[in-house]
């Protein structure tokens, strides 16, 4: 009895927070972290271009057009209805706005979900498996 | 001036914690990942608890979780028959490993080539990491479930501890057992310190230390309940214990002695780990939660401050908080 009269009594060591704990939206993992970001480039990295100078060439050739098709396929997606499949056995239909510089987040409007339409949202792209549209689809204003 | 112990509560998890484990000491600390019943197991800061993220892809409870020393790697085990390693950085399943009954226990070797698996199905498999559609070396010999599979001696070894009252050490060039410890109750749980080699072994209300090389019993604790796992702090000197009673208990690992106890969790406490530079120990429990304890109650460390008497009538004492009173049933 002495010892829990006297451990109340006595001060309790000072905490800044409580831990931080899941934010319910998502499963974490951070891109921009620093240990993320350290560990993890988020691009294929190129070849030394110490290497033989004409792969070192011609492949950044092909990054140049895969890279120029890649961001007119984001333009083509505008306004249009676009159907995302994401973790967790999650897929939903949205009307995509934009992306980021860094493609880490969409910005997309009437996102269709189980509770609701969401009019506006940010999907965050590494929650995304994959995602397709038409590209003959009409644009939705 | 002592001071009451503030444990930290890491809350996330939605059903009983399982099991534990710590990384090394990485460029970005150390990280810590918890097996829940509820199939998600999650990475958190080692020194804070703050969530990092969850690995998603298990259906169904995930019995082990480990870590690799650089926290690049994790591997779980679970109900659903199978074993998965991940990409501790970005979360990101890398592989399945498909086994023929609920998965208990999985361990990297030093250089994270190697994963070691134990479970319901009594073998011990070796699946070599970068040929993963290999068929694994497998290890036979228990008469009962496996319930802690460990490499000991520099990854020539293997330990494992299961349901037919036994602990083996094995060789893992020839495959063969090389002592048997046998006991007269389960064995609940089992640490291995590379450091030292010691093997710490927790049954009934005991908790035995091991020479790991040769499985020579080195002394016993008696603690006053069930013990479900027992950690050894990194500088031999003290070591803790949970169990049923919801209790820790801290010990002089050289007198015996009981120096600490503490209430906190609302269910029993099902593994305790120290961390790599011993500052702290987490406790995972039946009530869901991890806990983080201080080692040394008082100092300033991670989310814990030391303050002094003229601090807290600072105008900065707002920042901080004592902990509210625990609820004791």
């Amino acid at each position: 009895m002495w010892k829990s009269l006297r451990a109340q009594a006595m001060k309790p060591v000072c905490v800044l927070r409580m831990p931080r704990g899941p934010d319910g939206s998502s499963r974490g993992f951070d891109p921009t972290s620093e240990r993320y970001l350290a560990l993890c480039p988020t691009t294929i990295s190129s070849s030394d271009s110490a290497v033989d100078s004409a792969t070192f060439v011609e492949e950044q050739k092909a990054r140049t057009v895969l890279r120029e098709r890649y961001i007119r396929s984001l333009l083509a997606m505008v306004k249009k209805d676009v159907h995302f499949t994401m973790y967790e056995r999650v897929k939903v239909n949205a009307v995509f706005g934009a992306s980021d510089i860094d493609i880490l987040n969409f910005q997309v409007s009437d996102l269709q979900t189980p509770l609701g339409v969401q009019k506006e949202a940010l999907i965050r792209c590494p929650d995304i498996i994959s995602y397709s549209f038409s590209i003959d689809a009409g644009l939705k204003d | 001036m002592a001071m009451r112990q503030t444990p930290l509560t890491c809350s996330g998890h939605t059903r009983p914690v399982v099991d534990l484990a710590f990384s090394g000491i990485t460029p970005y600390g150390y990280f810590l990942i918890s097996a829940c019943k509820d199939g998600k197991p999650m990475l958190r800061q080692g020194d804070t608890g703050d969530w990092i993220g969850t690995f998603l892809g298990h259906k169904g409870a995930v019995w082990g979780a480990t870590l690799n020393k650089e926290a690049t790697k994790a591997a779980t085990a679970a109900a659903d028959f199978t074993a998965k390693v991940w990409d501790a950085v970005t979360g990101d399943e890398l592989l399945s490993l498909a086994h023929k009954h609920i998965v208990k226990s999985v361990n990297f070797t030093q250089d994270s080539g190697y994963l070691l698996t134990g479970g319901q199905d009594k073998i011990l498999r070796i699946y070599d990491l970068c040929k993963p559609d290999a068929d694994p070396q497998e290890i036979s010999g228990h008469t009962s479930a496996i319930k802690k599979a460990l490499w000991c001696n520099e990854d020539k070894q293997i330990l494992s501890a299961a349901d037919d009252k036994t602990v083996r050490l094995w060789d893992r060039a020839s495959m063969e057992v090389v002592k048997t410890l046998q006991f007269d109750t389960s064995v609940s749980s089992m640490e291995y310190i590379p450091d030292g080699e010691i093997l710490i072994i927790t049954y009934g209300k005991t908790v035995a230390f091991y020479n790991a090389l040769g499985l020579d019993l080195i002394k016993t604790v008696d603690a006053p309940a069930p013990i479900n796992s027992a950690s050894l702090h990194p500088d031999k000197d003290f070591f803790v214990a949970g169990g049923d009673d919801f209790k820790l208990y801290k010990y002089d690992y050289n007198t015996k002695e009981e120096l600490e106890s503490y209430k906190g969790h609302f269910g029993p406490v099902h593994c305790v780990r120290f961390s790599p530079d011993g500052e702290l120990y987490a406790s995972g429990s039946e009530d869901g939660t991890l806990r983080l304890w201080q080692t040394a109650v008082g100092k300033t460390y991670g989310l814990w401050k030391c303050v002094l008497p003229e601090e807290l009538v600072s105008e900065n004492s707002d920042t901080l908080y004592g902990s509210t009173p625990e609820i004791k049933a």
